[in-house]
């Protein structure tokens, strides 16, 4: 043991030997020192215990500082510290010793073992844990030098490792190590009555006076130390990616609606379920359709099957067809609105400017009209503005054109619905018949299209039923339909009926009629007046029933025997009956009614007789096409004939009052203005015409001249707007819009009538009309 | 006549009339049923003019889940644009548009 050593180890084992009273340091193990733990460079010395184990400490100083920094930071410390302390600590640290045991120094050597051995082997996990587990082994292996020398020797010592050995498998086990105490130094108690007292007396004294010589002592520096950080080791491990999805959505009230609906709606289709998951997702940001393909994709993949009749299916679905039907209405609102506007008498804007009332517009457009000759005529004589005659549209498709068209109605509960039928007058040109509802809304195409199989020449709404629509034809029987379906069978049917018309029905009505007896307050009856001579009353069954469709019976509630003459007799029914042509039901006493027949006489009849007529007019030398009640003078009524003239009656008087004979062509159909007493309009085969009585008795306030290859044929007023409606005979129903009509005054009837009484027309015709067979066209002409 | 036939003539009047530049049926994904138009100029509009839709019906719903998008008309300087959406509660949802131009 050299010199410098030796005294500390000296000192050592002198405290060794006096120290031990104080101490009672419990250990498994006794040690004892005889070397000192030296750095790199120093002497170094072997450490042999009581079994004469070599337990020699390795050295501090590795040349690998990464593994053992922990515990070489500890060692240091502890070593920097004694040189530092001095005998102070030394005498502590050996009291420590001197008690034999040194778990410190057996936990150093055994750290110092197991990094000696991390340099030698390739794995350092690998030397600690051997270390760890076989620490006797360990420590039977010495040390001989502290230096580097002594580790790389150790080193060379080491055979080759191995690829093998390399790969093998090493079985890692990492447990927890016992405690290491670094420091323990347990106190003591003495009596002071024992034989060591005094000692121990002494040796706190001289630590007490340490203690007060140590601030300010050179032989205590305080020194700093570093710790070495521990370095941490990173470790990478691979696994799957987990994959992340983000899904937003945009909640919307409908779509909680929709939600909630859900289960209120059929579970039928397994789609719609697909679809409510998928619902939500729709409406996800992201390219134009594709998040709406996704789901529909999904949902299409389970119906790969049915590919094939996707387009039929959307094409024939119902929204389709709706939406079709929306598309085409708005289309015609489109290009009609001007005129539509017209119609419901709106101010129509042309361009962009208002022009106010249609007057304005009549101002405007005066060159369109030929009445400026009837207007100056007039303005003479009246003040009032004449009225025009401005066309609008007509209702007119490809399925129409070529027929005549010999009828119009409107409907009784919408104003702006119109059935039209189709049907020549001429027995030489028939062929299959046509009835055709428009509407409004669509002036391109009809709503209902019904083919029939001969010309239709009458026909009507019902007012009770509104959905039925009864058609007269050529052929004498009667039909009727049902607007409410597209179908195009008819509903009720004549055709299996005994006792049907055989000649044309020109003319059928629905007339309310009040039925006191049976005290069902207002009941609805078919008329129908045909050219066989029979103006029959068509039951309907209770049930709209197909099958009572074969009952329709006709009870022949008048059986009218039309002498031709008056001073016919009269004879057998099928062979003397004149036919009829037209008849009107009184408006305000709906049980007597007039009729017009072929030969010119207008019966004026009751219901409740079946015998006799009440009265007959004879005024007109032609057919009767026409007879109309005035709306608001109940007691006049006009007739048009083929005898190119239009007369005005009274009821009480058996000639005419006034004749209006304006061109010389048949006049195919009159009607009052459902808003004045004084209009009416008639229409001829070249000419429409209105006639104003309160303006002219003459001649028409204006008049619409027809195309010259078409005859005008029919011709209707409407309910809710000033508006007149034209059927020509190649299909066309034109609308034309009267504008500059006065205010209707109906009200003024009373007043109305005693002006126009007042006129010279009424004297002039009073003064005519007891006289019997004076020609009173002639005189009324002449005026 | 077959319901198929009815839907094809109705089409054809709409097509048929003055003014109307084209007329496309399309399907829910974009893809042309009918069309008038040549098909990359179709899956353009249905692509543009079905989100516009969608955004049109899903307003008119959130004011009101009750209601629902009848009908949607685009009016520019050069043409008016009329589409008649399809209902979104069935699996495959229908849209009609139709190009009219201003005469």
């Amino acid at each position: 043991v050299p010199k410098q050593s030796q005294a500390k180890v000296t000192a050592l084992s002198r405290l060794n030997s006096k120290g031990k009273a104080g101490m009672q340091t419990p250990s498994p193990l006794s040690w004892c020192i005889l070397g000192i733990i030296c750095r790199e460079g120093m002497p170094v010395y072997s450490v042999f215990d009581d079994e004469g184990k070599d337990v020699t400490p390795h050295p501090l100083f590795r040349s690998d500082p990464n593994t053992v920094l922990p515990r070489q930071g500890k060692l240091l410390a502890s070593s920097a510290y004694f040189g530092a302390t001095g005998s102070g600590f030394l005498s502590s640290f050996s009291m420590h010793q001197t008690s034999g045991v040194n778990g410190t120094l057996g936990s150093f050597s055994r750290t110092y073992g197991s990094s000696s051995t991390s340099l030698s082997n390739a794995s350092t996990t690998e030397s600690v844990l051997d270390e760890i587990v076989e620490p006797e082994q360990k420590r039977s292996r010495l040390l001989t030098s502290y230096n580097f020398s002594d580790v790389q020797v150790r080193q060379e010592e080491i055979k080759e490792w191995t690829n093998e050995d390399l790969d093998r498998r090493v079985d890692i086990y990492l447990t927890e190590t016992e405690t290491i105490w670094i420091l323990d130094m347990p106190s003591v108690v003495v009596s002071v009555e024992s034989e060591d007292a005094g000692r121990v007396l002494e040796r706190n004294r001289i630590y007490v006076d340490i203690c007060k010589n140590r601030p300010g002592n050179d032989r205590f520096v305080e020194k700093m130390m570093q710790t070495i950080n521990g370095a941490a080791k990173n470790k990478e491990v691979q696994c799957d990616k987990i994959i992340m999805e983000d899904k937003g959505m945009l909640v919307t009230s409908w779509d909680l609606y929709d939600s909630f609906n859900v289960s209120e709606i059929e579970p039928t289709s397994k789609y719609y379920h697909v679809k409510t998951v998928f619902f939500p997702y729709y409406l996800l940001s992201g390219s134009t359709t594709s998040s709406l393909m996704i789901s529909e994709s999904a949902v299409l993949a389970r119906i790969h099957e049915e590919e094939e009749c996707h387009s039929e299916a959307i094409l024939t679905s119902e929204n389709f067809q709706q939406n079709l039907f929306f598309m085409e209405r708005i289309l015609m609102e489109n290009i009609f609105q001007p005129k539509l506007a017209a119609y419901r008498q709106f101010p129509v804007l042309i361009g962009l400017f208002l022009i106010g009332c249609p007057a304005a517009v009549k101002e405007a457009k005066q060159e369109e009209h030929d009445k400026e000759k009837d207007k100056e005529e007039q303005k003479d004589a009246f003040v009032d503005p004449s009225i025009l005659l401005e066309r609008l549209w007509s209702y007119i498709c490809d399925l129409t054109s070529g027929h005549n068209v010999s009828t119009m109605a409107w409907s009784k509960v919408n104003p702006d619905l119109l059935a039209v039928g189709y049907g020549a007058f001429d027995c030489k040109e028939q062929k299959k018949g046509l009835v055709c509802c428009w509407s409004l809304k669509n002036p391109m195409w009809p709503e209902r299209i019904f083919q029939c199989e001969h010309g239709v020449t009458a026909l009507d709404f019902s007012m009770a039923s509104p959905n039925l629509l009864a058609v007269g034809m050529y052929d004498g029987s009667v039909t009727i339909y049902n607007v409410r379906s597209c179908n195009d069978a008819a509903l009720l049917d004549s055709s299996e009926s005994s006792n049907k018309h055989t000649g044309p029905v020109w003319q059928m009505r629905w007339v309310e009629q009040d039925r006191g007896a049976t005290g069902d307050g207002k009941k609805e009856r078919l008329i129908c007046i045909s050219a066989d001579g029979r103006i029959t009353e068509w039951f309907i069954q209770k049930r709209l029933d197909c099958i009572d469709l074969m009952k329709i019976k006709r009870t022949e509630s008048e059986k009218k025997k039309l002498p031709g003459e008056k001073e016919r007799k009269r004879e057998a029914l099928i062979s003397q009956q004149a036919a009829g042509m037209c008849f009107d039901f009184h408006p305000k006493d709906t049980n007597f009614y007039l009729a017009g027949t072929e030969e010119g006489h207008i019966h004026k009849c009751s219901c409740s007789c079946n015998e006799q007529f009440l009265e007959t007019y004879r005024g007109h030398k032609g057919p009767v096409y026409k007879v109309a009640w005035n709306p608001f003078s109940t007691d006049m009524f006009l007739s048009c004939s083929a005898d190119w003239s239009i007369i005005l009656w009274h009821q009480d008087s058996q000639t005419p009052i006034l004749t209006f004979s304006s061109t010389t062509a048949f006049v195919h159909d009159v009607m009052w203005s459902p808003k004045s007493a004084c209009i009416f309009a008639a229409v001829n085969e070249s000419r429409a015409e209105i006639w104003d009585l309160s303006a002219s008795i003459l001649n028409p306030v204006t008049s619409c001249f027809a195309n010259p290859r078409v005859k005008f044929t029919s011709v209707l007023f409407a309910k809710n707007t000033d508006c007149l409606l034209v059927g020509d005979s190649k299909g066309e129903v034109s609308v034309f819009e009267l504008q500059n009509l006065a205010a209707p005054n109906n009200n003024k009837v009373r007043f109305t009538r005693t002006r126009w009484w007042s006129s010279e027309a009424c004297m002039l015709v009073w003064y005519f009309i007891p006289p019997k067979g004076a020609s009173v066209k002639d005189l009324a002409n002449r005026y | 006549m077959t319901l198929i036939a009815e839907v094809e003539e109705t089409l054809k009047r709409i097509q048929a009339h003055r003014g109307v530049v084209a007329t496309m049926v399309v399907n829910a994904e974009g893809i042309p049923i009918r069309t008038t138009l040549d098909n990359s100029t179709t899956v353009q509009y249905a692509g543009l003019l079905h989100q516009l839709t969608m955004k049109a019906r899903s307003t008119v719903r959130d004011i009101d889940p009750q209601n629902d998008l009848t009908f949607l008309r685009i009016r520019s300087k050069k043409h008016e644009i009329m589409v008649a959406p399809g209902n979104i509660s069935i699996k495959i949802t229908i849209e009609l548009y139709v190009l009219l131009s201003f005469f």
